[in-house]
């Protein structure tokens, strides 16, 4: 991590105005760090059964109903809005680092028939533009995904044209397996995803 | 994706998948060069030994590694004993060492004790850890021996190629030979010529390059671009020329010639989705020169002033991938290449002389036109997952046509499945 405050000043939206599925009082939950009992339906075991394709059968628990929902991309969103920013104990919605319009789901292989693959394409936008944890705050967004999803998503974080200075050199890494891979073993970074991501549980 | 000019004519069909299978993602295996067996890289730090003959796990070599084990090669010419050298995500490459019984012990049961000697017994079936080769920065993506065995190739994130020489002098020292830092990115492959000492390897800076040792210093003799990603795989052809050609025999026999000329040809694949062919631009083109190489491309003593070599894009191989290519591998037995990759597919392609188009004679003469067609794709080789790596290892099961030596394709997935595949008309 960065020694210095690299924004010391962020734009802070309020999380009342966010877009979200969840009700206000869990949003602003999510959102000031604490893990509420509704935020924990969004943990990793939530979706760790893989999804039918296109319909969407529905469960005789119904107790379950968020979990019923097909992933969209106000789902998407509600999983990583309520990450926080590695510099600010804010979350990465309410800093506006990401938003519902940048989110996209479309089929991976859209020439293959049937095929079940996703891919949810996310762009970040960093809230000054040489932040240099934007590596950092793009590989949480992709991590707290792969966590979250089943395996038939794939998931594809960019910067947000014209946002960063360096957006062409984060998104190779934020796109390399092998980095990523590697960068999962990590004890120090995975330290900082780690405490990024605590105010998602 | 554009379709392939011609349908494919062959199909690849699921022999076996290896058991059991890595719980966490498998990122390369590596076929033996004289053994029907294999080795598994995983993220679960460990190596799989499976066996091609029942496609059982023979051994596991854990312990060694502290992060992924990303990267396996089996050093040639070793006999009575198997070596294997991995990478790792830990920085490191190890050398594991195990004397040979698995060619005799085609059944589960690899403990084959006898009587008293049994301890003893049970340590020869173990795999012992040799050394620890410490240098990179960062993790370890591609390890590889040249051809004699001698040296030893490894490359890691820190943009460097690391040459160690094995003294082979029973107490399994390795002396640094070179460091080659010209990469501007993660160096993710390294491979070898399949004759001499020249190296080729390939870069997150979407570069390729080829190496070899002048007098004392290895350096780079070749740059080549035109790759707009990641080049995942590199891999030379075998020599003698295989032909993987349909069409007339003297047709053939023609390109072999001036295949021979040029020396093996490289082949990559890349994060730009493409898989590509290059070939290096003989420097003389006299008979004398030209039947020199042919004769099976050993080095020649006298090196031609200037080692820099001049390599060019010969063909981009039909464009099938709708992802990135992780892995191509080059059949030594018969010319075929295969790719596959993020998409989940598996293709396999054969070169094939363009039909109607005379070979020239006389100093007009020129390679005769080849072109590459798809002839197997496979789609969602396992399933939702990508796959990491796929390899042509010699058929070793009971299924085999004994009269002919047939070729298996090993695909290797994020899911931990290796799968083993035959490819039929």
């Amino acid at each position: 991590m960065a020694s210095e405050v690299q924004n010391s000043n962020p734009t802070i939206l309020n999380v009342a105005d966010l877009p979200t599925r969840l009700s206000s009082a869990a949003a602003s939950k999510a959102g000031t760090g604490s893990t509420g009992a509704l935020a924990s339906i969004f943990s990793t075991s939530a979706y760790s059964i893989d999804w039918p394709t296109g319909l969407n059968l529905s469960s005789d628990s119904s107790d379950e109903d968020v979990i019923e929902e097909p992933i969209d991309e106000q789902e998407i969103y509600d999983l990583i809005s309520s990450i926080s920013d590695p510099e600010h104990p804010i979350s990465l919605g309410a800093l506006a680092v990401v938003s519902l319009p940048d989110i996209a789901i479309k089929p991976t292989l859209p020439d293959v028939l049937g095929s079940d693959l996703r891919t949810i394409s996310v762009l970040i936008t960093p809230t000054i533009t040489h932040c240099s944890l934007a590596t950092v705050i793009g590989l949480g967004v992709r991590v707290r995904l792969e966590q979250s999803l089943p395996p038939r998503f794939r998931v594809d974080v960019r910067i947000k044209e014209g946002s960063h200075s360096t957006a062409e050199e984060v998104n190779k890494q934020l796109a390399d397996k092998e980095r990523v891979a590697a960068a999962l073993e990590n004890g120090t970074l995975m330290g900082v995803i780690a405490k990024m991501l605590e105010s998602c549980r | 994706m554009p379709n392939p000019p011609t349908p494919p004519t062959h199909h690849l069909t699921l022999l076996s998948s290896l058991s059991p299978p890595s719980t966490e993602r498998t990122w390369q295996t590596a076929p033996h060069p004289r053994l029907p067996i294999v080795a598994t890289c995983s993220a679960d730090k460990t190596i799989r030994i499976y066996s091609l003959q029942n496609f059982c796990l023979l051994s596991t070599i854990a312990g060694g590694h502290k992060r992924s084990v990303r990267t396996a090669a089996w050093k040639p010419h070793v006999t009575g004993e198997s070596v294997l050298a991995s990478g790792s995500f830990d920085a490191t490459a190890g050398i594991w060492r195990r004397w040979d019984h698995y060619s005799d012990s085609s059944n589960l049961n690899l403990s084959t004790t006898h009587g008293d000697d049994s301890e003893e017994d049970d340590e020869e079936e173990e795999w012992r850890f040799a050394v620890l080769l410490d240098g990179h920065d960062s993790e370890v993506k591609s390890v590889a021996w040249s051809a004699s065995g001698m040296l030893l190739a490894t490359c890691s994130r820190d943009k460097s190629i690391w040459i160690w020489e094995d003294l082979d002098d029973g107490d399994n020292n390795f002396e640094t030979v070179a460091v080659m830092q010209e990469h501007e990115g993660d160096v993710k492959c390294v491979a070898w010529h399949p004759a001499e000492e020249c190296l080729v390897s390939g870069s997150y800076d979407d570069t390729i390059r080829v190496w070899r040792e002048d007098v004392d210093d290895w350096g780079q003799v070749a740059c080549l671009r035109g790759h707009g990603g990641t080049v995942w795989a590199v891999e030379f052809e075998g020599i003698p020329f295989v032909s993987g050609l349909t069409g007339k025999e003297e047709e053939q026999e023609e390109v072999g010639k001036w295949r021979a000329l040029s020396g093996p040809r490289i082949v990559s694949c890349s994060d730009d989705r493409s898989v590509r062919v290059w070939r290096r631009i003989p420097k003389e083109t006299s008979p004398a020169a030209a039947a020199a190489a042919a004769a099976a491309g050993m080095p020649s003593i006298i090196r031609p002033t200037g080692l820099d070599e001049d390599w060019e894009l010969e063909a981009v191989l039909p464009a099938v991938h709708d992802l990135a290519v992780y892995s191509v591998a080059w059949s030594r037995r018969t010319g075929l290449v295969a790719s596959t990759g993020a998409d989940g597919r598996v293709v396999v392609y054969q070169e094939r002389v363009v039909e109607g188009q005379q070979p020239q004679a006389g100093p007009e003469a020129k390679l005769p036109p080849t072109e590459w067609v798809v002839v197997a794709v496979l789609i969602g080789a396992h399933g939702i997952y990508e796959v990491n790596h796929v390899a042509w290892a010699k058929r070793a099961d009971r299924g085999r046509d004994v009269s002919k030596e047939e070729e298996v394709l090993i695909t290797t997935a994020d899911d931990g499945t290796v799968k083993v595949w035959t490819l039929g008309q």
